[in-house]
Order: C-alpha cells, then structure tokens, then sequence
C-alpha cells in the first residue's frame, strides 16, 4: 500500500512536473518593429561654430543676439547661413560708416559687435539666417521660382505664431541665399547644417510700396498704381499687395524716365492720330508726360484707363521673387500677373549675365517691345535699400529698376 | 403552415389523451449505494423490465416504485456502474442494492448523433460527449470551458464570460456557423446572431451532458450548423432531484498585470423535488461575479477595408497610431489636405514652400488620442442565470414540460468593434412533450440587448463631445496648426507631432473624471439611431417543431423518424442594429426531415436522411445525409459519412445597417438597393478603387452557403478494453461562401471619383464568393485506463483551409495542430477520497482573421488543474482548482481579452 501511494505519488509528480515544463511560456504577440534612425553626431550648432577659427566674429554676435541657446538646443534642428569672419568684417565696416576699417584685427570687430549693434539688430539678423530643419543643398531646388523657405524670424509674433520672414535659397547659377553667393556648404553638426555665405544677408525692414511710395525716380510708377488702383473693390488693390506680408512680388519698376518717354510716345502717336501736327503734338505730348499727373489727368482717363494701366502695371509684376541671380542665363520667358487676366499671356523674356560672382548685366522684354529693358544694376554689388537700382529686397518681394516700359502688346 | 400545425397539435392531443388507467397494488421501496465507497447514489434508473414502467432514486439513493403483481424483475443502471437486475418476489423482503461502478470505457449513450439513443461506441458520425461526472471532475471554473479540451475544439474567448467553441475551422467571437443548442432550443441571440450559451443557457447543477458533434450536421439540426453542433441538455427532475448547491471562490489577475488581484464568485444553487411519480419540477440559479480579462493589445494596427494588419509603432512614434485595444484614435485625418495646404494657400502663401517639405511631402496622418479599453469598459463581468421547468408525466410515456431560461449578463463581446454588452438579456421559454415514440416543442427566445454599445463608437463619439475633430478651432486644426508652429521653430517631426498632440488634448479628460463618465454615460445611453452608441436590440425568435418515430410501424424495413419545425424571427432594434425604423422585421423558416436507418447482416448499419428547408427570403434547399457504419467486431466500428450542411445568411446579413468606424455594414435583403440607390449610385469595389481602378459592383441576390463533407472515422477498444481510439478525416467543399465586401459609393450622388476612397460613402455589402473553398483535416484521440483509477489521454487535431484564392479572406481562424493531454484519478487515497486531473492544451499559431482586428497568434499553452476530496456523509465536493495554472496569459483571436490564470476553491454540496 506504502509502495502504491509512492507510486501514485511519484507518477503524479511526474506528470505535473513535465506538464509544467512544457507550459512554461507562452510567447507575447509578436512586434512590429521599425528600424531605429541613427544617432546623431557631432557638436551642436553654437559649439560647432565657437570652435571654427573663420566663425568667430559671427559667434561673436550670435551671442549678442541671445540665440546661442536656441540654436544649441538639441531637441531642435536648424539650418544656418553663416557669413564668415571675411564677410563679417565687411559688414560691421559698413555698419560702422567705415570707423573699423578693413583690416582692424578682429578683437576690434568683436568689440564693435559687443558695443555698438544692438542685440535686437543681431538677433535680427541671425534669426533671419536660421531656418528650421536641415536644409542640405540637396533639398535645394535650382527651379525658377525660388523656393521661399521660412526662417526663424517672426516680424509681428502678436499677429501670429506662425508668420515668418522668408529666405530664398537656390542652387541656380551657383548656391545663393536671396542675391548672396554661399561660399561652402552641408557642413555638419549634431542639430543641423551649416552653410557660409559670402556676405551677412540682413532681413528686409520694409514693404516694396514703400519703397515706389517713397523713391523719388518711381514717382510715374506710383501714380500708375494709384491710376490702377482707382474704381478697384479693395481686395484687388495693387497697392495692398505690395503693401501685404504675404505676397511674394518681383517689382520690374520702370525709372520715371523710362515712364515719360513711352508716354510721350504713346500720346503723341495718339494726337497725330487725331490730326495734330507733329510738332503741335510733340510739344503737347512732351507736356503732358512730363509729370507723374499724367495718370490723373482727366483728360487722358480715356486713354489711360484704370484697366490700361493696371494692365501695363501688373505686366511688371512677377507672383514669386526674382533676384537677378535667378535670371536664366539663357533667354527665357516667364509669367506675370497679367496672366492671371490673360491667362494665354506669353509673359516676358528674362536673361542675366554673369560676372564674379554678381550678375554683370541683366534685362527684360515685353512682348511688344522692340528692344529688351535693361536692369540698373547696383553701382556697387549688394548696395542695400534705399540707395540700390537692382535685387532690392523688402518684405514681400524684390524690386529692380529698368529703363523700358514694358508693353505686354 | 397553419394546416401543418393544426393537425399536427390534433395528433399529439389524441396521444395525449389515450391514457392508461393504472392499478398501483404493490410497493417496491429500496436504495442503491456504490458497492465501492458505500455512498448513496442517486438518479440512478430502476425499471421494470419488459416495460416502460421505472423511476429514478432521488439523492439519497432511495427509490420507491409500484407494480401491480409479483415477481418482477428490476433493471437498475446508471452510467459508470454495471447493470444489475434483481428478481423481486417478495417486496417486504427487498434489500438494498449494491451498484459496481463500471471502468468500462465508451459505454456511454449518445442522442444527437441520429436523433435516437445509441451506444457512443455506434455513432456514425464524429461525436464527443462529456457527462456530468466529467464535468464535476474537469479541471475547469465553468462546465463550458470542458469543450475546450475535446477534439478538434477551437474556441475563441472575448471575455471571462463569453467564450464561442466550434470545430473544424471558421472560427470567431461570434460564429454563426455553429450551432448551440440548451435542451433542443436554438440558443442562438436572433438579433446578435451569435449563441450565447456560455453566459445565458444551463447553469453548471443543471448540466446532465454535453454532446458535439464535429462537422457538418444541418441534415439533422437545420440551417446552421455547418461546422458543429453543440447540444446541451439538462438534468431532468424526476432524475435529479433534492437541492444541491455548488460555491466556487476565486481569484484572478494574482500578478497585477492587468488590475489587482480580485475576486472570482461562483455560485449556484439547484433544487429539483418529484413530488409524485407524475408531477416534479426544479429551479436553478447562478450567479458569476468577476473583474473580467482586458483586452491589452496595444500594438498599432493599420485598418483596411477587408484585410488591416499590426504594424510598427505607437503613440509616441505614430501620429497616426491606432491601437487594437484603444479606442477613439479609429478618428484619423490627413492634416496636410486637410488644414494644411488651406493655410499654405491663403493665410501664410510664405509657407506654402516648407509645408510642401513637410514629411517628404507625404500625407501626414494623424489620428485623435484614444482611452484603453480598460478605461472605458466596466471592468466588472457578472452573469446571472435563473431557469425553472414543471415536468408532468401525462402517461407513462409522455411527459409534459413548461420551462423557462432566463438570463442577464455584462460582459465584452468582439464583432466588427468591441461592444460592451451590458445587461444584456434572454429568456427561452419553452412547451415540450415527450413521448417514447414522439415529441412537440415550442419554444420563444425573448432578446434584449439591455445596455449594449459599440465601444469603439461610444469613445469616438466621446472624443467628439469634448472637442469636436473638424472646424477651423477643432481638435485637428489646433493639432496642425501647432504642428506647423513647432516645425516653424526647428522641432523634430516627432517633437513637433508631440507638441501638437499636447496642444489639441488640452481639456481633454482623464476616463477616471466626472466629466468623462458623464458624457459618456450621455453616449452610451444614447440610441445609435440618434448619433449615440446604444443598441436596442428586443428581436425574438418564436420556433414550433415536432419529431415522430415510426420505427414501431417501420420496423420491417427500416427505422424511420419524421419531423417538421417552423421558426419565426421579428428582427426589432429600432433601426441602431437593423434597417428596421420603420417597424419590426418578421423573417419565416420552415423545415422538414425524413430519416432512415437499417441494418444489414449484423455488421453495417446505414442511415439516410434528408432534410428541406426553405426561408421566406430565400429559395428552398435540400440537404441530404448518408452514413454508414461497420462493425469490424464488438466495440470496434468504421464510419464512413456524407452530409451537406448549409446556411441561410444570417438576419444580420439580410437586414443590418450599422455604421462601424468608417465603414456602414448592410445587409443583402433586396430593400438596401433601393435604399442606398444603387441604382443611381453604384457601388465600387473599395480596394480597386485605392489602387486606382474603377471597378463596378454588381450587387448580386444573396444566396445560402453550404458545404459537402466526407468523413472517415474508427472508435474502438483496444488493449482489453482499457484504451479507447477516435481517429476521423474529413474533406469539405464550401461554395457560396459568405463574406463581406467593402463597396464605395460616390459622395456627391455624381460619377465616383478618386477622391471617394476618402469621402465616399463606405459599404460593406455581404456577398457570396463565387470561388470554392476547401477544408480537410484529422483528429484522433485515446483515453486509457490505468490501475488504481488512474486515466491518461490524449487527442489531436488538424484543420486545413485549402484552394484559397488570392485576396481572399475566409476568416478560417483555426490552428494546423492542436493537442490536449489529460492525466487524473477519479478516487484515489486511502478511501478513495481524493481525485485530480490535469489538462495541457497547446495550439499551434496561426493568423487571425477578424472583421475587428487581423494578426498572427503565438502558439499557445494552458496548463489546467484540480485536486478534489470527496466528503461521502454529505455527498460533496471540495475542489482545489486553476485554470491557466501557469497564469501564462494568451489571446485566442487578436482585440481579444488576454486570459490569464483562474484560481478558484470549490464547494459543492449534494453533487451527483
């Protein structure tokens, strides 16, 4: 009996015991996983920067800005345009009317910085050439309209979180931020990517209609917009798009000089017509053009429509910003606002030339006419608003001066 | 229909009537005791042999019985002790009887297999049975977790409480191809659509035996049926009489992974009483009281329309991420095209440029933040069963039965979305006369689906109450917005999904708060009819069915047995299930069969049948049965069948009209034509359609699908009679199979465009596959008798859906392998007091196909176990018992609960 129990319990134990075994795991549902994005590596924008010799002056007012933080935060990723210690120095002596010349060792440079530009003026300036996520030349367009790439810089933060000033970098015709030629770039860093720039690129202050509102050789295109303009609902006023943040404008403005003489031209041709004499309508021709009131002249409303002009006006408007180091360097034509009317319109022909490293020479043609406009180009490369002809950057779009009226037919 | 019946009730009225008078003289009283441990045994059969004369011994062991003269000769049996027969001449002189309890194996007797009593050893087709006994000594908390470990037995588990058994593939939370019948009632919900027997049918007292039969069986059972059937009876109270009681206590989720430890209550209660040999009844209670399994699957699933899949990530790292257990994040938008590109365009034109760059330019896809299901589901499970009948013994051979089933349950339930039923109820209520040679059911199933809801729904909408997913300030503007801003500022795709997020579920509020139960309350309570998510289901089933044996007039030639049934369903959800607004929804079936059996030179017996059924909506269908059975020697056959079994499609899969996260599921009745236009608005195969081509659904009539099946099977004794073997193969063909189809129709009414995949109106229409199906498979089972009451067995199983085309999903859901072993002693110990059993189940892993969620599941291993001590004096029962011992926690489907380890001690008084 002794042995029978033994046995029963030994065969039980047995039983259990290998039972036990064999149930001992059930395996969980299985994962799906998705392979790991690599770690990455380096120093963080700041540090990589402060440990570059060339970047020092730019350091140097990174720091005055505040931003050091922000852009060594390794939770956020940036691209930065960096004007290296060259292009520094030739900004802080233009900055400085020439007080620290070229060649001032750079512990006089730094101390500029450090004294004399203000901080929001270098936050200005480096949240204006610090755009969010890595942006490598690769994920550069080299396409005609640029790519219009946010940065950092909120204008008005109470008007929105979201509104940015834009930049507009291209790798047509080279590697450029806006009309500044970037010197080396994709160089890396743990939070981001670095590109140098020629020159600092400063952020536009102003609105391209206050520019026409304010350049005394735009006066005739000022008046033409206002003519434009007149008997137009609100929302498709000329002025209000060259007055809003959002647009994104190329302002081909005809000097004053180019204005009277196609319209000299234009009222003459119109008076011969009615039977003056050539000189009778010269001479009247000549005195009706020769004020910007031309446009508000009740007596060429006729001729001058508001239609007219805003169609010869918006015909000098591109809806995307084109600095001359855009231009192809093969003719090509391109549209304008007028096809928003006219949506056959064939635009007008761009061409730029090129020199080191700036565009030497560049011009426009309208379809009707005979010869093509030349851009005045800057007397000196990079000459900023107010005093420059050419690549004039404001908030909303870029104005070049030309010296035809451009006649869409 | 009406003539059928009325001269149906006239014939069984004439057999009611034809009583005989009895002159009762002589007293025979006695009490039969097990000649092994002494103790009393009850519902143990005396009768009068050479008639139809006897009673049972109640639960003390005593019987009484009256004869009219001396001598006569007394055959006392009882399953599992050996038949006696006594002489008696002088009925003073009567002694006690001693009964042997029997270790002969597959002695047991089996009805279901061809409708009449057989020896399960003579059955011609695969059949399982588990006795009362069996289920006292199972290692298992509920007698219907004991169809787990029998052959070729899947078993899919929503929940604690709801559990759905089939056979030989096919299966799911709620399968409509098997066939669950409580003492001859359908026990499916006529407007679910899925049995409920585990939380409303017989309570565990109750349960006399369990029969399954694997594998097609409409011929016998009607439509339904395709795969098995599962027959449950209950203990009659002539029988089983006196009160007994069974206490079960327990705990569950002893390790806290998925809430503390609580507790298990199982209680029942049954008291049967004759209160003469013509009159007896019996009332039964139980109650189940737990914390139920979670489903805890929070791994991210891409949703498609026929076929999602689990994929990488979670909330952290998908925007997107919609987890199977997680509910409220099914609300997902493209930002990009939808609040994005709006913003790119007008507001800020200067960011038009970064936006495009956004995610590479892909769609960015972000779904709203969800609740667990443990936060929005009751976590307490209870089932209540109440159930009575009166029995009246009209004659001798008619016994007369009014009974009723009552039920109320909240537990979890996975169809298309994980549904909360809470307080669900169902009654079966039903008439029966028994004759020897005869019978007569009607029998009503009364549905209320209580406070049932769609889950996922229910937290859809919430989200919705709080802060609604559209609109320029709704939850995905805020998200987008904040999005772009966080990118704007140099944040990581990641980061700035993160920052969205946080920025969007401002307000939003913890499922513990007021606020949350509130408004949740509010939806859940709310019909869906009127944007809620409440079901309000109350469809019945009303079902008239006679069966004549006429073997008594047949017997020349062949046995031979008739019957006809008729059912009625009023399908009534008050359009939240059906398309039903506008008023209830009667669907008529009608049925009849014809059944013969002979046997020929001793050795073969050969049955056909054949069976007719026709449904209001559908064209009549027959379907025919053929067996055959060889007696190699005694105890010793082969069977060889051919059955047919088919379906009708299901009331849901005529009537429904249910819309399910981004899908509207209807049903196939010809009415959704003409309410959904087809006509003027066709339908278009959603997946084509997402793959670019336009291909045009020509709604097709519904028709019933069905199977033809061959099995093969041996069942014999082996070894002197101590082992017993069960070997069948199978091969099936479906055609017509029933499935679903996800269908776009245009959004604006115009020609459809690409466009729709996203804004068109989702159908999923049911539809048959025009393509064959295949399935085959084996099981083979033995149980073998050790000295000193110890038993071991083993079955296997494999099941194999073959010929599927490509694309197809046949939602087979059945493992390639499966086995069950099984060690234990019935009485062991000094007095044989103390029993055991253990049960290993492993399954193989196989992919799981789901309306709800599809992937692949691990095997699985489940260890069970109890140890029980007899007390003879009382006739009870204490048990020490687990199951899932191991507490290794497994999901059978995927958006399952994940069951883990059961312990529960056990009382049971007066148990027999």
């Amino acid at each position: 009996m002794k042995y029978n129990i033994n046995s029963i319990k030994i065969s039980f134990l047995l039983a259990f015991s290998a039972m036990t075994i064999l149930a001992s795991c059930n395996k969980d549902l299985e994962q799906i996983t998705s392979p790991a994005a690599p770690e990455a590596t380096g120093s963080v924008l700041g540090d990589t920067l402060k440990a570059s010799a060339n970047d020092s002056l730019y350091y140097r007012l990174i720091i005055k800005s505040g931003l050091l933080p922000t852009i060594n935060n390794k939770t956020t990723t940036f691209t930065m345009f960096v004007p290296d210690n060259n292009a520094m120095r030739i900004f802080i002596n233009a900055a400085s009317g020439g007080l620290v010349p070229l060649n001032a060792p750079d512990a006089v440079f730094s101390g500029f910085i450090t004294a004399n530009i203000p901080a929001a003026t270098a936050a200005g300036i480096v949240s204006y050439n610090v755009c969010p996520q890595a942006l490598t030349t690769a994920s550069i367009p080299n396409s005609f309209p640029n790519f219009q790439y946010p940065s950092i810089l909120n204008p008005a933060p109470a008007l929105s979180a979201l509104l940015r000033l834009t930049t507009f970098p291209t790798t047509r015709n080279g590697a450029w931020l806006n009309n500044v030629p970037i010197t080396a770039v994709n160089l890396g860093a743990y939070n981001g990517v670095i590109h140098h720039t020629a020159f600092v690129v400063t952020p536009p202050q102003r609105y391209l209609w206050d520019r026409i509102n304010s350049d005394a050789g735009l006066t005739y295109l000022k008046a033409a917009i206002i003519r434009a303009d007149s008997g137009t609902a609100a929302p498709g006023f000329l002025q209000g798009a060259l007055l809003n943040i959002g647009a994104n404008l190329t302002v081909f403005a005809p000097t004053d000089a180019a204005f009277q003489a196609t319209l000299t031209g234009a009222i003459y041709q119109a008076l011969v017509a009615m039977g003056v004499p050539p000189a009778t309508a010269l001479a009247q021709a000549t005195a009706l053009a020769s004020s910007p009131t031309v446009f508000s002249n009740p007596a060429l409303y006729s001729v001058l429509t508001a239609q007219t002009v805003k169609g010869i006006v918006v015909y000098h408007l591109l809806g995307s910003r084109a600095f001359t180091n855009n231009f192809p360097t093969t003719t090509t034509s391109y549209r304008t606002l007028l096809n928003s009317a006219v949506p056959t319109h064939p635009g007008i022909d761009l061409t730029a030339v090129f020199g080191v490293p700036f565009v030497s020479s560049a011009t426009v043609k309208g379809i009707a006419n005979a010869t093509a406009a030349s851009v005045v180009i800057n007397a000196s490369p990079l000459t900023p608003d107010p005093s420059g002809t050419s690549d004039q950057h404001y908030l909303n779009g870029v104005l070049h001066k030309i010296n035809q009226v451009l006649l869409p037919q | 229909m009406r003539k059928v019946t009325s001269h149906l009730v006239a014939f069984l009225l004439t057999n009611l009537f034809t009583v005989t008078a009895f002159a009762q003289e002589i007293s025979i009283s006695g009490n039969v005791k097990n000649s092994n441990t002494n103790e009393a045994t009850g519902a143990v059969s005396v009768s009068i042999k050479g008639t139809t004369e006897g009673t049972f011994t109640d639960d003390k062991g005593n019987f009484k019985l009256s004869v009219k003269s001396l001598p006569v000769t007394l055959l006392i049996s009882s399953v599992g002790y050996e038949l006696k027969e006594i002489t008696v001449n002088n009925a003073s002189q009567f002694s006690d009887v001693k009964l042997k309890p029997s270790s002969a194996l597959g002695q047991e007797i089996v009805v279901s297999a061809s409708r009449v009593p057989q020896k399960i050893m003579e059955s011609p087709v695969s059949i399982e049975r588990v006795s009362a006994a069996a289920i006292r000594t199972a290692p298992a908390a509920s007698f219907y977790d004991v169809v787990t470990s029998l052959k070729g037995v899947d078993v899919t588990t929503s929940s604690l409480t709801f559990k759905t058994p089939t056979t030989r593939g096919f299966n799911s939370s709620g399968n409509t191809r098997f066939n669950q019948l409580v003492d001859g009632m359908d026990n499916m919900a006529p407007g679910l659509n899925f049995s409920v027997a585990s939380i409303i049918g017989l309570s565990e007292l109750d349960v006399d035996n369990m029969e399954l039969l694997s594998g097609a069986s409409s011929a016998l059972y009607g439509p339904g049926g395709m795969n098995g059937t599962l027959l449950m009876t209950s203990k009659n109270p002539f029988k089983y009489q006196g009160f007994s009681f069974l206490v079960k206590v327990g705990m569950m989720h002893t390790d806290g992974r998925q809430r503390d430890l609580s507790a298990y209550n199982n209680w029942n209660v049954r008291w049967a009483k004759k209160i003469s040999e013509k009159f007896a009844f019996k009332i039964n209670m139980e109650l189940i009281s737990a914390k139920d399994w979670q489903g805890t699957d929070y791994r991210n699933y891409a949703r498609a329309a026929t076929n999602g899949a689990v994929k990488a990530g979670d909330r952290q790292s998908d925007p997107n991420y919609d987890g199977i257990n997680v509910y409220g994040d099914e609300t997902t938008a493209e930002i990009r095209s939808a609040v994005l590109n709006a913003i790119g365009a007008s507001a800020a034109p200067f960011l038009k440029n970064f936006i495009d760059t956004l995610n590479g330019g892909r769609a960015i896809n972000v779904s709203r933040t969800g609740y667990t299901e443990k936060e929005v589901t009751n976590p307490n499970t209870v089932n209540y069963k109440l159930a009575g009948s009166l029995h009246y013994k009209v004659t001798s051979n008619t016994e007369a039965v009014l009974a009723a089933y009552w039920g109320t349950g909240s537990t979890v339930y996975t169809g298309s979305e994980r549904y909360s039923l809470k307080d669900f109820k169902m009654g079966q209520y039903k008439f029966e006369l028994n004759n020897k040679n005869w019978s007569f059911r009607a029998y009503t199933t009364q549905e209320n689906a209580g406070e049932s809801y769609n889950t996922t729904v229910a937290t859809r909408l919430f989200n919705e109450t709080w802060k609604p997913s559209g609109g320029a300030t709704g939850w995905f503007s805020q998200y987008a917005q904040t999005y772009l801003g966080a990118r704007l500022n140099g944040l990581s795709d990641p980061d700035a999904h993160t920052a969205a997020r946080a920025t969007a579920d401002v307000g939003r509020p913890l499922a513990s708060s007021e606020q949350f139960k509130k408004a949740y309350d509010g939806i859940r309570k709310k019909p869906i009819s009127q944007g809620g998510a409440l079901l309000l289901d109350k469809s019945d089933l009303y079902s008239v069915e006679g069966n004549y044996n006429l073997t008594h007039i047949t017997k020349a030639f062949a046995d031979v047995i008739v019957g006809v049934n008729y059912k009625k369903y009023v399908l009534n959800s008050e359009g939240t299930l059906f398309a039903d607004s506008a008023g209830t929804i009667g669907i008529g079936e009608f049925g009849a069969y014809l059944q013969a059996s002979r046997k020929l030179m001793d050795r073969i017996s050969i049955t056909a049948s054949g069976r007719y059924d026709k449904n209001q909506n559908f064209k009549g269908r027959f379907t025919p049965r053929a067996t055959l059975l060889f007696k190699v020697k005694e105890n010793n056959n082969i069977r060889l069948s051919y059955q047919t079994a088919y379906r009708f499609p299901s009331n849901q899969q005529q009537y429904i009209n249910l819309g399910v996260g981004s899908v509207r599921l209807i049903g196939g009745n010809e009415g959704f034509a003409t309410l959904f236009n087809f006509a003027g608005n066709p339908l278009y195969d959603f997946e084509d359609l997402r793959k670019g081509n336009f291909n045009k659904v020509n709604v097709q009539q519904l028709k019933p699908e069905s199977l033809s099946s061959f099995e093969i099977g041996y069942k014999g004794l082996l070894m002197q009679s101590k082992m017993l073997v069960d070997l069948y193969g199978y091969f099936g063909q479906y055609q017509d199979f029933l499935g679903r189809r996800v269908t776009v129709q245009s959004n604006s009414g115009g020609p459809i465009a690409l466009s729709d995949t996203s804004l068109g109106n989702r159908l999923s229409i049911p539809v048959n596959s025009t393509d064959k199906v295949k399935t085959y498979g084996f099981g083979l089972s033995f149980d073998y008798r050790l000295p000193r009451n110890f038993t071991i067995g083993a079955n296997a199983a494999s099941d194999i859906l073959t010929d599927v085309p490509t694309n197809f999903v046949a939602y087979f859901n059945a493992p390639k392998y499966k086995v069950n072993a099984s060690f234990g002693n019935s009485g062991f110990g000094k007095a044989k007091r103390l029993g055991f059993n253990i049960n290993y189940r492993w399954t193989q892993g196989f992919l799981y196909q789901g309306d709800f969620a599809t992937g692949n599941l691990p095997d699985v291993q489940t260890l069970d176990a109890q140890i029980s001590l007899k007390l003879p004096s009382t006739k009870s029962i204490l048990k020490l018992g687990a199951n899932n011992l191991l507490n290794q926690y497994y999901y059978n489907a995927i958006g399952n609960s994940q069951i883990g380890g059961l312990y529960y001690l056990s009382f049971g008084y007066n148990i027999y």
